[in-house]
């Protein structure tokens, strides 16, 4: 039916689109969707907060409009950020214990039948426990500490290193490893020329859960047992019924966060490229 | 039997193979072959799907362990694989990550001889099989055709005195398969190398060896040892002549027979009718 018609426009716009001199072209907008949609919708999620909260005259302490939190946000930033920087370093500081010994142990398993057969049932058990229960234990351990934090998050954040890394390297191509041996290559070559790389997407998969993770293990250390890190400003401001400053705190959390899973999948890209570049 | 005028390089004698899986019988995939190839001799193993023949080449590779009998090449009993030999599998086998030239060098780096000496070559072997447009192109970026193309590249790079192939074209199309046949004859002559081909097409064999052995089914011996007198070089239009679809019609028989007498006629029914006919 459409082949009767000459020319039929390939993406058909609503009227008003095509119409309207502001947006001659109805398919630029659409390119520009992935970017615009959600914050259109996070910003209209915000209107409809500050509306319902203003207009049911919610108190404060119970739901703060984002009008409020953004004025607080701005007030506590310079305390926000003080306590941001602990909580950042220890994240950091746990993930790359956990990405080191994750990989380490990868390694290990995949290399010896006998520890593999030992340790990976074990490991998967572990990971279906809900480790964040552990928490209480490392500050009996370790005491009240930062290192105590970071072990704690450390330790939740290297299951998923572990067992993405051991599925990677086990998942290489035979054919790349026997082309490898007919090379008469040695097996640190042909770990860190062929399994290795064939690896890179599992182990940066679980690289990113273990990112998340880590923030999330320091903030409930922070909870249990902490003197600074938003963990403890949190509940600092919660004891003190500060909900705004307990939502400001959370959004630079969410900064942090964010921040942090873009470091790892930077890295990712970068490590990916010069490979490919090599 | 029948060998070259020439010293022989790759000798096989009473070789078998037993397969041992656990409490499983024990499959003979192999049995007793003895045959020599001469140096610079290009020679062609030719049986049906499944029949041991590419067992047989891994073991000259060095890749597979001989469970009787002993495998020399240049004088030298094989225990393991060495540079002196260059594989081209049935797949590729390209390191998606890197780019077709890379993958040329990549024997290079795995023997850590060093790079600049070789970056000319790769680029001449290249252009030499039509694929110079197509150096920094990563293999998903190719065709069949192409791929195998380069992997005929990497097995020559490091310049192997001995070339082993495993039915390297059997997943390209009729007339890309020519092609490569064709290029393979070209390289062959140009760098001479000794030549071991395993195939079920007994065309592809007569085409490209100077000798054609055929193998019969589990477990596997050799039923036929024959010169093929077409001189070189060949042009693929050889395959229309009388002699040629006489010598095809011949080893047809061959396999045939060695295949009532291995008492099983299901294969007849597995094999393709062209590959059959030739």
């Amino acid at each position: 039916m459409t082949a009767e018609y000459p020319v039929a426009p390939r993406i058909a716009a609503p009227s008003v689109w095509r119409t309207g001199k502001a947006l001659p072209d109805g398919r630029r907008l659409r390119q520009l969707r992935p970017a615009i949609l959600p914050a259109v919708t996070a910003a209209a999620l915000l209107l409809v907060w500050q509306i319902v909260v203003t207009a049911r005259h919610v108190p404060a302490v119970i739901l703060p409009p984002p009008v409020e939190i953004a004025h607080e946000l701005w007030r506590v930033l310079p305390v926000l950020l003080h306590h941001a920087l602990p909580t950042t370093l220890d994240s950091l500081m746990a993930f790359i214990t956990a990405s080191a010994l994750g990989i380490g142990l990868a390694m290990v398993i995949t290399y010896s039948p006998f520890l593999r057969d030992m340790l990976y049932p074990n490991l998967v058990l572990f990971q279906l426990i809900p480790k964040v229960a552990l928490a209480p234990l490392f500050v009996v351990w370790l005491g009240i500490s930062s290192e105590s934090r970071v072990a704690f998050a450390g330790f939740v954040s290297f299951f998923p290193v572990v067992i993405s890394a051991a599925v990677g390297f086990a998942n290489i191509e035979a054919s790349a490893l026997r082309l490898c041996r007919s090379l008469t290559a040695t097996e640190w070559q042909s770990f860190m020329m062929v399994r290795f790389p064939f690896a890179l997407p599992a182990i940066f998969s679980g690289l990113k859960i273990a990112m998340t993770m880590a923030v999330i293990g320091v903030i409930i250390g922070e909870f249990i047992s902490a003197k600074a890190g938003l963990g403890f400003y949190i509940l600092y401001a919660s004891s003190r019924m500060e909900t705004a400053v307990i939502f400001a705190a959370l959004l630079v959390l969410c900064v942090i966060g964010v921040a942090l899973f873009g470091a790892v999948a930077l890295a990712e890209e970068l490590v990916r490229r010069s490979y490919g570049r090599q | 039997m029948r060998v070259g005028e020439k010293e022989p390089y790759v000798e096989v004698a009473e070789v078998g193979k037993v397969y041992r899986s656990g409490t499983a019988a024990a499959i003979e995939a192999v049995s007793s072959i003895s045959f020599t190839v001469a140096r610079g001799q290009f020679v062609a193993v030719l049986g049906p799907s499944g029949c041991g023949k590419s067992t047989l080449l891994m073991m000259v590779g060095g890749l597979e362990a001989v469970t009787a009998g002993r495998i020399t090449i240049g004088g030298e009993p094989m225990t393991g694989p060495r540079t002196s030999i260059g594989i081209m599998f049935q797949d590729p086998t390209l390191l998606p990550w890197k780019s077709a030239y890379d993958n040329v060098l990549f024997p290079i780096r795995v023997l850590k001889r060093p790079l600049a000496c070789y970056r000319d070559g790769a680029r001449q072997l290249l252009e030499r099989v039509g694929l110079d447009g197509f150096m920094h192109k990563k293999p998903h970026e190719l065709s069949g055709g192409m791929r195998q193309r380069v992997a005929i590249c990497r097995a020559l790079i490091y310049d192997p005195e001995l070339l082993l192939m495993d039915e390297p074209f059997s997943a390209l199309d009729a007339i890309t398969r020519d092609e490569m046949n064709e290029l393979l004859l070209d390289l062959w002559q140009q760098y001479t190398k000794t030549a071991l081909f395993v195939t079920h097409s007994i065309r592809e064999a007569v085409f490209l060896a100077d000798r054609v052995l055929v193998m019969t089914r589990r477990p596997a011996t050799i039923v036929e040892d024959l010169m093929i007198p077409f001189a070189r070089p060949r042009p693929l239009a050889i395959g229309e002549s009388r002699e040629f679809n006489e010598i095809c019609g011949h080893l047809r028989e061959r396999i045939e027979k060695g295949h009532y007498r291995g008492r099983e006629r299901r294969f007849e029914a597995n094999m393709a009718p062209q590959e059959l006919v030739g």
